[in-house]
Protein backbone atom coordinates (compact mmCIF):
# COMPACT_ATOMS: atom_id res chain seq x y z
CA UNK A 1 0.00 0.00 0.00
CA UNK A 2 1.30 3.46 -0.87
CA UNK A 3 2.02 5.70 2.09
CA UNK A 4 1.28 8.76 -0.06
CA UNK A 5 -2.15 7.31 -0.61
CA UNK A 6 -2.58 7.03 3.14
CA UNK A 7 -1.51 10.67 3.59
CA UNK A 8 -4.03 11.76 0.98
CA UNK A 9 -6.75 9.76 2.69
CA UNK A 10 -6.09 11.25 6.10
CA UNK A 11 -5.77 14.76 4.71
CA UNK A 12 -9.11 14.32 2.97
CA UNK A 13 -10.72 13.02 6.16
CA UNK A 14 -9.37 15.89 8.25
CA UNK A 15 -12.25 18.15 7.17
CA UNK A 16 -15.75 17.94 8.72
CA UNK A 17 -17.52 18.91 5.48
CA UNK A 18 -15.75 16.15 3.59
CA UNK A 19 -16.59 13.63 6.29
CA UNK A 20 -20.24 14.71 6.06
CA UNK A 21 -20.13 14.28 2.27
CA UNK A 22 -18.75 10.76 2.72
CA UNK A 23 -21.44 9.96 5.26
CA UNK A 24 -24.08 11.12 2.78
CA UNK A 25 -22.55 8.99 0.02
CA UNK A 26 -22.54 5.96 2.29
CA UNK A 27 -26.30 5.83 1.77
CA UNK A 28 -26.05 5.98 -2.01
CA UNK A 29 -24.73 7.98 -4.95
CA UNK A 30 -25.63 11.64 -5.26
CA UNK A 31 -25.12 14.59 -7.57
CA UNK A 32 -23.03 17.63 -6.66
CA UNK A 33 -26.21 19.68 -6.23
CA UNK A 34 -27.65 17.10 -3.86
CA UNK A 35 -24.41 16.97 -1.90
CA UNK A 36 -24.29 20.75 -1.62
CA UNK A 37 -27.82 21.03 -0.23
CA UNK A 38 -27.13 20.51 3.51
CA UNK A 39 -24.20 22.96 3.48
CA UNK A 40 -24.19 26.72 3.41
CA UNK A 41 -21.74 26.59 0.56
CA UNK A 42 -21.45 27.49 -3.09
CA UNK A 43 -21.34 24.74 -5.68
CA UNK A 44 -17.71 25.55 -6.60
CA UNK A 45 -16.75 25.21 -2.92
CA UNK A 46 -18.40 21.81 -2.73
CA UNK A 47 -16.74 20.84 -6.01
CA UNK A 48 -13.38 21.68 -4.43
CA UNK A 49 -14.07 19.29 -1.56
CA UNK A 50 -15.16 16.63 -4.03
CA UNK A 51 -11.91 17.03 -5.93
CA UNK A 52 -9.93 16.42 -2.73
CA UNK A 53 -12.00 13.32 -2.02
CA UNK A 54 -11.58 12.15 -5.60
CA UNK A 55 -7.79 12.59 -5.47
CA UNK A 56 -7.72 10.59 -2.25
CA UNK A 57 -9.61 7.88 -4.07
CA UNK A 58 -12.47 8.08 -1.60
CA UNK A 59 -15.08 8.84 -4.20
CA UNK A 60 -15.53 7.92 -7.81
CA UNK A 61 -17.39 10.02 -10.33
CA UNK A 62 -19.04 8.44 -13.26
CA UNK A 63 -18.42 9.92 -16.66
CA UNK A 64 -22.07 10.45 -17.52
CA UNK A 65 -21.70 13.91 -18.95
CA UNK A 66 -24.11 16.27 -17.19
CA UNK A 67 -25.11 14.57 -14.01
CA UNK A 68 -21.83 12.97 -12.88
CA UNK A 69 -23.09 11.33 -9.67
CA UNK A 70 -20.52 10.67 -6.93
CA UNK A 71 -20.00 7.26 -5.38
CA UNK A 72 -18.19 6.27 -2.24
CA UNK A 73 -15.10 4.08 -2.58
CA UNK A 74 -14.36 2.54 0.80
CA UNK A 75 -10.98 0.91 0.05
CA UNK A 76 -8.74 3.85 1.11
CA UNK A 77 -10.87 4.28 4.24
CA UNK A 78 -10.12 0.69 5.10
CA UNK A 79 -6.37 1.31 4.78
CA UNK A 80 -6.57 4.37 7.01
CA UNK A 81 -8.60 2.46 9.56
CA UNK A 82 -6.09 -0.39 9.50
CA UNK A 83 -3.25 2.03 10.20
CA UNK A 84 -4.98 3.51 13.26
CA UNK A 85 -5.96 -0.02 14.24
CA UNK A 86 -2.31 -0.85 14.99
CA UNK A 87 -2.29 1.87 17.62
CA UNK A 88 -5.58 0.74 19.00
CA UNK A 89 -4.04 -2.70 19.33
CA UNK A 90 -0.98 -1.23 21.05
CA UNK A 91 -3.14 0.44 23.69
CA UNK A 92 -5.68 -2.33 24.11
CA UNK A 93 -3.00 -4.95 24.70
CA UNK A 94 -0.86 -2.65 26.85
CA UNK A 95 -3.93 -1.94 28.97
CA UNK A 96 -4.61 -5.67 29.30
CA UNK A 97 -1.05 -6.16 30.48
CA UNK A 98 -1.28 -3.21 32.86
CA UNK A 99 -4.45 -4.72 34.29
CA UNK A 100 -2.73 -8.10 34.81
CA UNK A 101 0.28 -6.42 36.35
CA UNK A 102 -1.92 -4.47 38.78
CA UNK A 103 -3.57 -7.73 39.84
CA UNK A 104 -0.15 -9.28 40.34
CA UNK A 105 0.97 -6.38 42.50
CA UNK A 106 -2.24 -6.53 44.52
CA UNK A 107 -1.75 -10.25 45.21
CA UNK A 108 1.84 -9.66 46.32
CA UNK A 109 0.60 -6.84 48.51
CA UNK A 110 -2.09 -8.99 50.19
CA UNK A 111 0.40 -11.86 50.75
CA UNK A 112 2.81 -9.45 52.39
CA UNK A 113 -0.09 -8.06 54.42
CA UNK A 114 -1.16 -11.50 55.72
CA UNK A 115 2.46 -12.39 56.56
CA UNK A 116 2.77 -9.22 58.61
CA UNK A 117 -0.50 -9.96 60.38
CA UNK A 118 0.58 -13.53 61.22
CA UNK A 119 3.80 -12.30 62.82
CA UNK B 1 -5.63 32.04 23.41
CA UNK B 2 -1.89 32.52 23.26
CA UNK B 3 -2.11 35.11 26.03
CA UNK B 4 -3.97 32.68 28.27
CA UNK B 5 -1.50 29.85 27.87
CA UNK B 6 1.40 32.22 28.40
CA UNK B 7 -0.05 33.11 31.78
CA UNK B 8 0.33 29.56 33.07
CA UNK B 9 3.62 27.99 34.01
CA UNK B 10 5.79 27.74 30.88
CA UNK B 11 7.35 24.52 32.14
CA UNK B 12 4.01 22.77 32.42
CA UNK B 13 1.63 24.69 30.21
CA UNK B 14 -1.21 22.80 28.50
CA UNK B 15 0.16 21.52 25.25
CA UNK B 16 -1.34 20.73 21.90
CA UNK B 17 0.18 18.73 19.04
CA UNK B 18 2.89 20.85 17.36
CA UNK B 19 1.73 19.69 13.95
CA UNK B 20 -1.39 19.45 11.82
CA UNK B 21 -3.28 16.36 13.08
CA UNK B 22 -3.61 13.73 10.39
CA UNK B 23 -5.16 11.00 12.44
CA UNK B 24 -6.17 10.45 16.01
CA UNK B 25 -7.30 7.88 18.49
CA UNK B 26 -9.12 8.10 21.82
CA UNK B 27 -9.23 5.11 24.12
CA UNK B 28 -10.36 4.71 27.72
CA UNK B 29 -10.08 2.00 30.34
CA UNK B 30 -10.88 1.81 34.04
CA UNK B 31 -8.40 0.02 36.26
CA UNK B 32 -9.28 -1.44 39.63
CA UNK B 33 -6.45 0.30 41.46
CA UNK B 34 -5.86 3.65 43.13
CA UNK B 35 -4.74 6.52 40.92
CA UNK B 36 -1.39 7.02 42.65
CA UNK B 37 -0.44 3.43 41.88
CA UNK B 38 -1.57 3.54 38.24
CA UNK B 39 0.31 6.78 37.73
CA UNK B 40 3.41 5.25 39.31
CA UNK B 41 3.25 2.32 36.90
CA UNK B 42 3.35 4.81 34.05
CA UNK B 43 6.22 6.85 35.38
CA UNK B 44 8.55 4.30 36.99
CA UNK B 45 10.92 2.63 34.53
CA UNK B 46 10.92 -0.79 36.23
CA UNK B 47 7.15 -0.90 36.40
CA UNK B 48 6.56 0.41 32.89
CA UNK B 49 8.79 -2.24 31.33
CA UNK B 50 6.52 -4.90 32.80
CA UNK B 51 3.45 -3.90 30.79
CA UNK B 52 4.26 -1.44 27.99
CA UNK B 53 3.60 -2.71 24.49
CA UNK B 54 1.33 -5.25 22.83
CA UNK B 55 1.27 -8.94 23.72
CA UNK B 56 4.59 -10.62 23.01
CA UNK B 57 6.59 -7.38 23.01
CA UNK B 58 9.32 -6.55 25.50
CA UNK B 59 10.19 -2.97 26.29
CA UNK B 60 13.59 -1.68 27.40
CA UNK B 61 13.69 1.85 28.74
CA UNK B 62 16.99 3.60 28.02
CA UNK B 63 16.13 6.95 29.49
CA UNK B 64 13.10 8.18 31.35
CA UNK B 65 13.21 11.63 32.87
CA UNK B 66 9.62 12.19 33.90
CA UNK B 67 9.33 15.96 34.06
CA UNK B 68 8.38 18.62 31.51
CA UNK B 69 11.08 18.63 28.83
CA UNK B 70 12.55 15.38 30.13
CA UNK B 71 13.72 12.77 27.65
CA UNK B 72 11.99 9.44 27.19
CA UNK B 73 13.70 6.84 25.07
CA UNK B 74 12.79 3.18 24.87
CA UNK B 75 12.89 0.26 22.48
CA UNK B 76 10.15 -2.27 21.98
CA UNK B 77 11.19 -5.66 20.67
CA UNK B 78 8.55 -7.53 18.77
CA UNK B 79 7.95 -11.27 18.83
CA UNK B 80 9.61 -11.34 15.39
CA UNK B 81 12.82 -9.88 16.87
CA UNK B 82 12.38 -6.48 15.23
CA UNK B 83 13.18 -3.42 17.31
CA UNK B 84 10.88 -0.43 17.41
CA UNK B 85 12.60 2.53 19.04
CA UNK B 86 10.68 5.44 20.48
CA UNK B 87 12.42 8.75 20.99
CA UNK B 88 10.44 11.32 22.85
CA UNK B 89 10.07 13.85 25.60
CA UNK B 90 7.53 14.70 28.24
CA UNK B 91 5.62 17.93 27.66
CA UNK B 92 3.41 17.88 30.75
CA UNK B 93 3.74 15.96 33.98
CA UNK B 94 1.00 16.55 36.57
CA UNK B 95 1.05 13.75 39.18
CA UNK B 96 -1.15 11.81 39.48
CA UNK B 97 -3.53 13.11 36.85
CA UNK B 98 -1.87 13.92 33.57
CA UNK B 99 1.00 13.00 31.26
CA UNK B 100 1.60 14.50 27.84
CA UNK B 101 4.45 13.31 25.67
CA UNK B 102 5.64 13.80 22.14
CA UNK B 103 7.84 11.43 20.25
CA UNK B 104 8.94 9.93 17.00
CA UNK B 105 8.56 6.25 16.35
CA UNK B 106 11.64 5.94 14.22
CA UNK B 107 15.13 7.29 14.73
CA UNK B 108 15.74 10.49 12.82
CA UNK B 109 13.00 12.25 10.92
CA UNK B 110 10.26 9.87 11.94
CA UNK B 111 6.61 10.38 12.19
CA UNK B 112 5.47 12.31 15.24
CA UNK B 113 2.99 11.12 17.80
CA UNK B 114 1.50 13.35 20.47
CA UNK B 115 -0.04 11.54 23.41
CA UNK B 116 -2.10 12.76 26.34
CA UNK B 117 -2.91 10.37 29.18
CA UNK B 118 -5.48 11.54 31.73
CA UNK B 119 -5.93 9.72 35.03
CA UNK B 120 -9.20 10.27 36.90
CA UNK B 121 -10.14 8.86 40.28
CA UNK B 122 -13.47 7.02 40.25
CA UNK B 123 -14.26 5.83 43.75
CA UNK B 124 -10.88 4.26 44.27
CA UNK B 125 -10.65 2.99 40.70
CA UNK B 126 -8.72 4.80 38.02
CA UNK B 127 -10.15 5.87 34.71
CA UNK B 128 -7.45 6.35 32.06
CA UNK B 129 -8.10 8.26 28.86
CA UNK B 130 -5.58 8.15 26.04
CA UNK B 131 -5.72 10.74 23.30
CA UNK B 132 -3.17 10.16 20.59
CA UNK B 133 -2.63 12.38 17.56
CA UNK B 134 -0.50 11.39 14.58
CA UNK B 135 1.44 13.41 12.04
CA UNK B 136 2.17 11.88 8.72
CA UNK B 137 5.20 13.96 7.84
CA UNK B 138 7.41 11.04 7.04
CA UNK B 139 4.62 9.46 5.06
CA UNK B 140 4.53 12.41 2.72
CA UNK B 141 8.30 12.73 2.33
CA UNK B 142 9.35 9.10 2.26
CA UNK B 143 7.90 6.31 0.22
CA UNK B 144 9.52 3.78 2.50
CA UNK B 145 7.52 1.27 4.51
CA UNK B 146 6.50 2.35 7.98
CA UNK B 147 9.33 1.76 10.43
CA UNK B 148 7.29 1.12 13.53
CA UNK B 149 4.76 -1.38 12.49
CA UNK B 150 3.37 -4.68 13.45
CA UNK B 151 1.19 -6.90 11.38
CA UNK B 152 1.35 -4.35 8.59
CA UNK B 153 5.03 -4.91 7.88
CA UNK B 154 4.48 -8.62 7.97
CA UNK B 155 1.59 -8.30 5.58
CA UNK B 156 3.77 -6.26 3.27
CA UNK B 157 6.56 -8.83 3.35
CA UNK B 158 4.04 -11.53 2.71
CA UNK B 159 2.67 -9.67 -0.28
CA UNK B 160 6.17 -9.14 -1.70
CA UNK B 161 6.97 -12.84 -1.26
CA UNK B 162 3.81 -13.97 -3.05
Amino acid sequence: MSTDQLTATFAALADPTRRAILARLASGEASVTELAEPFDMSLPAVSKHLKVLERAGLIARSREAQWRPCQLDAAPLKNAAAWIERYRRFWTESFDRLDDYLHELKQKESKRGSKQRSK
Amino acid sequence: MAANSAASSPANSPSVPPFEPQGELVLTRTFDAPRDLVFKLWTDKNHLEKWWGPTGFTTTVHEMDVRPGGVWHYTMRGPDGNDYPFQGKYLEVVPPEKLVFLGTIHEGAGQQIWTEALFTDRNGKTHVRIHQVYSFESFATKGAPIGWSMQFDRLEKYLVAL
